[in-house]
């Protein structure tokens, strides 16, 4: 049983012009698992970021911390950005200084961490995100992807338990999406909670323990990918099915099951293989 | 750009921003030192060789680079020079040649070339991230650094908005006559303008993601053998200081 790490109970939240980007929005996040939340451009995923982070205020309700609500004073917020790291969509808006390993620094610097120390974290961070050949090139030589890397590599370095990222994927070619994958997937595998908004589908349905779907300031659905991405008022929502999923069911109307033990294909790969295994089995006399 | 290419690609990019930035300074204290026109331009081609053969930048991307400032120090000692006087017995405009000033033109315009190649020495070897830092450890005062190591990086953010903006108003015609282009160039400084606060504000939010109170502290880059690479740098300075001053 996972424990819950981060959850929000309730919150709305008002912008100063009026707008009010959450509205009772209640979800929780469990230690050491994957979440993608969808949403329509405007359902309120960046403000429920900005949350997490404590960097706004719920105007009603409250954030909890493993049930304990969060501490707003200047020592509590501290606590909470060390343990929760965002990165958000644009790398440029987020990238303070033109040398990588300087940028890195950072937040652990912030922290008020010894040279010795943050020297240590940024040389980790790098090698986390594969970065460490290029840490001596100015920032605005790097790809966007690699300028991606770098904005994740300054989370890092200041070691926290929960990484929080802003549409990772938008702007990346399939070879830089296939990388950042097997980034997060290795931030995964070190127990790290990681908590992805996304328009991507078939990523979320292939990667997510849990998909949250946002609506208008609140949560539409929450569960496993395989139920919540097959709700129909969820596809009316994000207007989409994932591929992947879709293919299986089809493929099931006429008679084809690609269930292995009672698990479909999450993902191209596995969707191929389920496929040729279930030709295979076809073909054996 | 060039002086970026040329800082992060010379042969003594990997030698202590400290040992560099002694010998530039010891460059410029020997242009102030030099008695006279010779010296200060034996300086000079002694500072630019250091950059060009020690280095390694190329001779003609060194001479691009400083094309700018050459012409504007042409323009300064011919203005010296030639002096114009407006109100003639005769009510026209005269020129005087100041001959008599001569030596001491000289002098000012050569001390300048020497201080020059200094600078140049400074900055087409050593990164302005490094030189940043540099001055860091100088004790500096960190609102001036920080405000350096934000323009600097925004530079490079904005001259790439631009870059996109215009591209894609003169897809749209946006600079097809002349009237269109003044009406483009108003659309992207509003635009810009508009861009300037959002980053900013981007800039602010994601500071505070990292747990940022105020001042920006980043740490400063490490480099091996620091002191033969500044006992060097001072041993060379000196000597180019007494060349200054020795020579007649």
């Amino acid at each position: 049983m996972t424990a819950a790490i981060l959850s929000l109970a309730d919150v709305s939240y008002r912008y100063p012009d009026g707008t009010q980007a959450l509205n009772n929005c209640s979800l929780t996040i469990n230690r050491g698992t994957r979440t993608a939340v969808l949403g329509a451009n405007g359902a309120g995923k960046t403000t429920m970021f900005l949350h997490l982070n404590g960097i706004l205020h719920p105007s009603a309700g409250h954030l909890l911390w493993e049930a304990t609500p969060l501490d707003y004073s200047r020592s509590g917020l501290r606590t909470l950005r060390s343990r929760v790291g965002l990165v958000f969509q644009n790398p440029d808006s987020q990238l303070f200084s033109a040398s990588v390993r300087e940028d890195v620094s950072f937040g652990p610097m912030n922290l008020g961490l010894t040279d010795k120390i943050v020297r240590e974290r940024v040389e980790e961070a790098l090698h986390a995100v594969g970065m460490t050949e290029s840490a001596d090139k100015p920032v605005h030589n790097l790809s966007y992807g690699q300028k991606k890397r770098v904005c994740i590599a300054g989370v890092l370095a200041m070691q926290p338990e929960v990484v929080v990222l802003d549409e990772p994927m938008a702007g990346l070619d399939a070879t830089m999406q296939e990388e950042f994958t097997a980034v997060l997937e290795r931030l995964h595998g070190a127990g790290m909670t990681i908590v992805v908004a996304t328009h991507d589908l078939d990523f979320a349905y292939g990667w997510a323990d849990q998909a949250i779907v946002m609506r208008s300031g609140g949560v539409l659905a929450c569960g496993s990918p395989a139920e919540v991405l097959m709700q129909r008022d969820v596809q009316d929502e994000l207007g989409a099915v994932p591929l992947v999923a879709e293919i299986s069911r089809q493929l099931s109307l006429i008679g084809i099951d690609l269930r292995d033990n009672g698990y479909l294909p999450r993902s191209k790969s596995e969707l191929l293989k389920a496929i040729s295994s279930h030709t295979r089995q076809e073909n054996t006399p | 750009m060039l002086t970026e290419l040329s800082a992060y690609t010379n042969r003594w990019r990997r030698v202590p921003p400290a040992a560099k930035g002694l010998f530039s300074f010891c460059g410029m204290v020997a242009a102030f030192a030099a008695c006279s026109p010779r010296s200060a331009l034996l300086v000079a081609l002694l500072l630019s060789a250091a950059t060009i053969l020690g280095a390694g930048v190329p001779a003609l991307r060194y001479l691009r680079i400083a094309t700018p400032a050459l012409l504007f120090l042409l323009a300064s000692g011919l203005s010296l020079l030639v002096s114009l006087d407006f109100g003639g017995s005769n009510g026209g405009i005269s020129a005087h040649l100041a001959g008599s000033e001569l030596s001491r033109i000289a002098q000012v315009s050569c001390r300048s070339l020497a201080c020059l190649t200094a600078l140049l020495f400074l900055a087409l070897t050593t990164p302005l991230v490094d030189i940043v830092s540099l001055l860091r450890r100088c004790r500096l005062p960190d609102t001036l650094l920080d405000l350096m190591t934000l323009c600097y990086r925004t530079l490079f953010v904005m001259s790439e908005a631009v870059h996109e903006t215009t591209t894609a108003q003169s897809a749209r015609l946006g600079y097809a006559s002349f009237r269109l282009s003044l009406r483009s160039l108003g659309g992207l400084v509003a635009n810009l303008s508009v861009q300037v606060w959002q980053r900013s504000q981007a800039l602010q939010l994601a500071a505070l993601a990292r747990n940022n109170d105020g001042a920006l502290r980043f740490l400063g880059p490490e480099y091996p053998d620091s002191g033969r690479a500044i006992s060097g740098a001072a041993i060379s300075g000196i000597l180019l200081i007494v060349l200054a001053v020795t020579l007649p």
